[in-house]
């Protein structure tokens, strides 16, 4: 029931963002280097390889790369 | 400061990183240097050719024997806990190919990872794709490890209880070593985003991220006391689901030209660890390509079913926890807290070349520390009060 909910709420979202609209001429500010989510991607690829190692936890960083005897 | 440089294919991108880690809390130490390089080349523009290496190089001493206050207390004068040198150099070559076909990408990337007594081959897939004018984006991603660990050969009539540690690397491949043994370890992960600018100072992303564990998930070096006179290998399950789902906002808050990052993901497992973290970070413009950051990050976790800080008895908490045993403190539960600065120098010249070579290149230094605080974990009933954990990040980038 509470997946079928948060799927419905995620389902409509998507649903209201096909009604936003950035013009390509706006798009200066989300071009910049400054805004990617990641801050720096190689700056934080360093932290999360860190992180991962001392943390029961796992994801949104995504999943590639090998793994390791980091225990 | 959003005024573009002239647009120019980027043929070849070289990137470099240098990570630093070190700890030292109570009984044990551990340095970590990971050096990489990674080089892209787009020769056509559908199509990106990659190829990279990084290294761990570790050195310390880490917890070999696992007591807890119950048995120090059976045991006074005696040091049940003991330690390990641990020196370790891991390898981990790569290689991508990344197709792209009008708004959808798809990458296929490779990834081999070689130390003393682990091997793996990873597979990596992905696909992204834009929609609603580019506002929108959604990527799939899908990895599998095919994993080797090795351990010591067990007696065959001995169970769980009894069997013991791995003593060294020595002999865990190439050799036939008869008292080396290979274990898998399978790994499957997934990952679906969504991505959204909803105006143009405003963006956000939905992630979900699951991973199958299934084979040798134990350290085998860590020995865990169960008894008087009874020291048995650590035992995790062979068996792991792991769900995480995590959102990320971005601002950029023109009248003070700052962007503010902020994300949040909740964990859970079937091991029953639950997690959850937040996250903030703000960067702006010191003044033309140059950027600075501050972030901030909190953690905290339960601990696994199996945990326990002594499995020789004592008062709940403490006491045994049914067929598995971990001395692992990252199973336990904790919180963390971090902080970090970053500075990033992007140079991109507006006519000729730099060095008459390079498109653009970009230098960039972070320092982040991060304390831990373990609720349950001790050693023999010695807190860990001085677990702090510097880590030190330098990265360049130059294109062709």
């Amino acid at each position: 029931m509470r997946t079928t909910t948060f799927l419905s709420l995620i389902g409509m979202l998507v649903f209201v963002a096909s009604c936003v609209t950035v013009r390509p001429q706006q798009r200066a500010v989300p071009a910049d280097p400054i805004m990617p989510f990641a801050g720096d991607p190689p700056a934080a690829a360093q932290l999360r390889h860190a992180i991962d190692n001392r943390e029961g936890s796992y994801g949104g960083g995504g999943v590639s790369g090998g793994g390791c005897g980091c225990n | 400061m959003f005024a573009a440089a002239p647009a120019r294919a980027q043929v070849a991108v070289v990137d470099t990183a240098h990570t630093f880690y070190h700890e030292s809390p109570t009984r044990s130490n551990m340095t970590v240097y990971t050096p990489g390089v990674d080089i892209a080349v787009t020769p056509v523009p559908w199509i990106t050719i990659k190829g990279g290496y990084e290294a761990d190089i570790v050195s310390g001493a880490s917890v070999s024997v696992k007591a807890g206050p119950a048995y120090q207390a059976v045991n006074p004068g005696a040091d049940v806990i003991s330690t390990a040198s641990v020196n370790d150099l891991r390898h981990s070559p790569h290689g991508a190919v990344i197709l792209r076909k009008g708004d959808v990408t798809y990458t296929g990337q490779y990834t081999y990872g070689t130390e003393n007594d682990y091997k793996s081959h990873s597979i990596f897939i992905a696909a992204k794709t834009e929609a609603y004018e580019h506002n929108t984006q959604f990527e799939l991603s899908y990895a599998r490890n095919f994993d080797l660990v090795c351990d010591r050969t067990q007696a065959v009539n001995d169970r769980a209880p009894r069997f013991r540690a791995l003593e060294d690397s020595n002999g865990c491949f190439g050799t036939s070593n008869p008292l080396r043994t290979r274990h898998t370890l399978s790994i499957d992960g997934l990952q679906a985003a969504w991505t959204q600018a909803w105006t143009p100072e405003f963006a956000t992303q939905l992630a979900y991220t699951a991973q199958l564990l299934e084979g040798f998930q134990s350290n085998p070096y860590r020995s865990v006391i169960l008894a008087q006179g009874l020291k048995a290998q650590e035992h995790h399950p062979e068996n792991r689901a792991r769900q995480s789902v995590s959102a990320r906002a971005n601002l950029y808050i023109r009248p003070i030209k700052l962007a503010v990052r902020i994300g949040a993901r909740v964990y859970r497992d079937t091991w029953d660890i639950t997690s959850g973290t937040g996250d903030i970070e703000a960067e702006r413009y010191l003044f033309e390509g140059l950027r600075v950051a501050a972030r901030g990050r909190y953690y905290k976790q339960g601990g696994a079913s199996f945990w326990s800080d002594d499995y020789t008895g004592g008062d709940p908490p403490l006491g045994p926890k049914g067929q598995y045993w971990t001395g692992d403190r990252e199973l336990s539960p904790f919180s963390s807290i971090a902080f970090g600065l970053r500075l990033t120098y992007n140079l991109q010249p507006t006519q000729g070349r730099l060095l008459g070579l390079m498109t653009g290149f970009k230098v960039g230094a972070a320092a982040d520390i991060i304390q831990f605080d373990y609720d349950e974990y001790t050693l023999a009933g010695t807190p860990i009060t001085n677990a702090r954990a510097f880590i030190f990040g330098l990265n360049a980038s130059a294109s062709f």
